[in-house]
């Protein structure tokens, strides 16, 4: 199929750093990041998570009139359930840019390929020398790095991450890591021998193991460096240890890292963290909290310690004519207020959903240019501090119910599964899969309908409106 | 207000029922309804209605509740705070008894109110049964007020209570059907989570002007490939099948009135049947044929040539 608005790009990545490069002590850092044919990314930054294809609960013309965010995290497991039985739907797209075309994506957002969700499903067999596993909609899969490979060649994302062979779920021995290094620097050879980096941008792993153990990776990186035009890193813990060679340094850094809250992306910048992945944005979302926090110098220091969010499930909101954070800007603060999106919400009407993911959306996107401005105008570490005696470090409990939750979202209770129920979110553990059910919970739980829904209310035996 | 019914009681009163929210009791009256509209500030306001499902075998409650509406529709009218700028709606009770709707119509066309809804009805009635009430009570109502079928939905429903002489319906039907991973179109209806449609890149529906399917300018070309590989599991999908539906609802009503203003609604009630059974009229149903023919459009004969 050719339907195809974009011009037939000639791929030219570009990533500038824009403050002085520090010889020894990781620091913060302005960057710029150019691709052609999309929106420029002042950096540090963030891309949204997607799942199969879409930041969820935005449609692709909500994307174009209130996302800021310049890029769009996708993952391939979200795309190839079909792979054992017939073509993946998505290869039969042929252009210039298939995974825009397949997802409606409006072309000024970057596309990012991973080969796993954000955060990732744990698998329960491991990885071997010539494949990971991935997890679709359908089960567990093998994708080979030779299928990975041609994947990339014809989706032609904009930025692909080589494979890597990082053990989700699991923390791995002595040996185990020595294998990961190999096999994932193995895999980025194949991945540049390929040529497939005429149509795509390639950023090369660094893997959560610790440095000494990717030593050679790394070695291997940095004779190749021209051909590699970022990392992407699994441990921001690793920054420091990436040798400060000026073919490293100057490529863009993409975390994977899902930092739990904005001090850890606070943490990230300053080891000079460029680009950010942050599927706590979308968590809050579905819990019904509308984050709060915002990055300023400014020195009042009464009134204790502020949550980062807003639980909009609590019944305190239901009067409430205030916007959802008080100096945000966006299209859910400037149209609606709280008191409507906690209706919203409860009535389970999708648009609560849909408001609340503008809303965390636009916090990020402020929260990011403030802290831009503040490296530039040499206040961040101030800043920094600042913000962490002004905010709580955790996100705020959830108590409502969000829209359901898929199996693939969420699956196995892996350790880094236990880990990340110790953070303020709760419960994702509880949330096991659940599918069996094939219609959305939004649907099934609505309770007050207008008359005209008497046919419905009749057969779920609720009480009707006026 | 649709008296849902082990839940809810009614009396003379008003309705008492369980809160949906804390289950704790309340009582809504026609004063209250008509406080709490006017507090919403809606243009178009309804009245408190007993009503009970049209294929209720109980003749006596039935009468006693389309009385009761009556009753309360004077104590709406004499609630009502804002009749300069809000327009109170009457609703026709009587169930599918054809005499007891036409004493109803009487009685509240009696009361003047500025537009005017038949009620009870989608309760699960058969559809002649659904089509004489319409029928009945347009032919009782005044030409210059608006009609307003409550709960009506489907396609072939709307063009045919056109044709009888509706003018205004309401139904959730599009989108939550929308939720189902349903498509409408001029064909029928499309369930976009069956697997034929995981490989199609064509769009929802060919030559629809909505924003998932229009051609040109800032297209967004969604194909129903992407919509199957989102049904049911990312609520974008929901909204997305949730404009296309829309929009198709919109569209339908617009050609109605272009046909009607342009004199031809007789074909276009021709062509609609024709495009949504692909020409075949052993299926068209025999409910709408019926119904049709009391108005003068014979859908099994050749149309005639104006
Ligand atoms: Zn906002
Ligand atoms: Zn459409």
């Amino acid at each position: 199929m050719e339907i195809d608005g974009q011009e037939l790009k000639s791929h030219s990545f570009k990533f500038d750093v824009l403050t002085a490069l520090g010889p020894s002590t990781p620091a913060a850092r302005l960057g710029k990041l150019s691709l052609t044919g999309r929106k420029d990314i002042n950096t540090p930054n963030f891309f949204a998570v997607s799942s199969r294809g879409v930041v969820p609960h935005l449609t692709p013309d909500v994307i174009s009139a209130h996302a800021q965010t310049g890029g769009i995290h996708m993952a391939l497991e979200d795309f190839v359930e079909r792979s054992r039985t017939s073509t993946p739907p998505i290869m039969d797209i042929h252009g210039s840019s298939p995974l825009h075309i397949f997802s409606a994506l409006p072309s000024p957002f970057i596309t990012l390929l991973a080969p796993r969700r954000t955060p990732a499903v744990a698998a329960p067999n491991g990885n071997t020398n010539t494949s990971i596993t991935i997890f679709t909609s359908t089960g567990f899969q093998v994708l080979s790095n030779k299928a990975y490979i041609n994947y990339i060649s014809s989706l032609r994302p904009d930025i692909a991450i080589s494979l890597a062979d990082v053990p989700h779920g699991t923390t791995p021995g002595t040996k185990r890591r020595d294998k990961m290094a190999d096999r994932t620097e193995s895999w980025l050879s194949s991945l540049l021998a390929s040529r497939t980096n005429a149509h795509t941008t390639i950023f090369a792993p660094i893997l959560p193991i610790d440095a000494n153990a990717q030593f050679e990776y790394f070695n291997h990186l940095e004779e190749n460096a021209t051909q590699i035009q970022g990392l992407a890193l699994y441990d921001s813990n690793l920054l420091p240890d990436i040798p400060a060679t000026t073919a490293l340094s100057q490529l863009p850094r993409l975390s994977l890292d899902e930092p739990r809250s904005p001090n850890h992306i606070l943490r990230q910048i300053g080891l000079g963290m460029d680009v950010f992945t942050i599927p706590f944005i979308g968590f809050a979302t579905d819990a019904g909290i509308a984050l709060t926090f915002e990055f300023s110098n400014s020195k009042q220091e009464d009134g204790g310690v502020e949550p980062l969010g807003v639980d909009m499930w609590s019944p305190t909101h239901s009067s409430s004519l205030m916007p959802l954070a008080v100096n945000c800007k966006c299209y859910a603060c400037t149209s609606h207020h709280r008191a409507f999106i906690q209706h919203l919400l409860n009535a389970k009407e999708m648009l609560g959903w849909v408001l609340l993911q503008v809303h965390n959306h636009a916090i990020l996107s402020q929260f990011f240019a403030d802290i831009r401005r503040s490296i530039k105008e040499g206040w961040y570490e101030e800043g920094w501090k600042a913000f962490e005696r002004k905010y709580d470090s955790e996100m705020p409990e959830k108590s409502g119910m969000g829209p359901r939750v898929r199996g693939y979202h969420y699956k196995s209770e892996g350790p880094r599964e236990v880990k990340r129920n110790k953070a303020a979110w709760g419960n994702l553990g509880e949330v096991g899969p659940r599918k069996a059910d094939v219609e959305m919970t939004v649907d099934s739980e609505v309770v007050v309908v207008s008359e005209d829904g008497a046919e419905e209310l009749a057969k779920k035996r609720v009480a009707g409106k006026v | 207000m649709v008296s849902l019914l082990k839940l809810a009681s009614v009396t003379e009163e008003g309705v008492r029922f369980l809160s949906p929210h804390d289950g704790s009791p309340m009582l809504l009256t026609p004063e209250h309804s008509i406080s709490l509209q006017n507090t919403i500030g809606s243009d178009i306001i309804m009245q408190l209605d007993d009503v009970l499902v049209t294929t209720s075998p109980d003749h006596a409650r039935m009468r006693e509740a389309m009385l009761r509406s009556v009753r309360w529709l004077d104590r709406c009218i004499a609630a009502h705070a804002n009749p300069q700028t809000q327009n109170l709606f009457c609703i026709i009770q009587g169930g599918l008894d054809m005499d007891m709707r036409t004493e109803c119509c009487q009685e509240m066309v009696a009361r003047d109110t500025p537009g005017i809804a038949i009620g009870g009805l989608s309760g699960g009635e058969a559809k002649a049964d659904y089509c004489r009430v319409v029928n009945t009570c347009t032919g009782l109502l005044p030409e210059l007020k608006p009609r307003y079928v409550m709960g009506i939905g489907y396609p072939e429903d709307l063009v045919v209570s056109v044709a009888l002489g509706a003018d205004m319906f309401d139904c959730v039907w599009p989108t939550r059907t929308a939720r189902f991973g349903n498509a409408i179109t001029k064909h029928g209806m499309l369930n976009l989570r069956h697997a034929s449609y995981a490989n199609d890149l064509g769009p929802v529906e060919e030559s629809c002007g909505c924003v998932c399917c229009r051609k040109g300018d800032g297209a967004l070309n969604v194909t129903r490939a992407f919509v199957h590989h989102l049904v049911a599991k990312e609520t974008v999908g929901a909204h997305l099948l949730t404009m296309h539906n829309v929009w198709y609802q919109l569209a339908l009503m617009r050609s109605v009135r272009e046909a009607v203003i342009e004199d031809r609604f007789p074909a276009f009630l021709h062509q609609f049947f024709r495009d949504l059974h692909r020409g075949e009229k052993s299926k068209y149903p025999d409910w709408a044929v019926e119904a049709l023919r009391t108005v003068g459009v014979d859908l099994l004969q050749e149309e005639k040539q104006a």
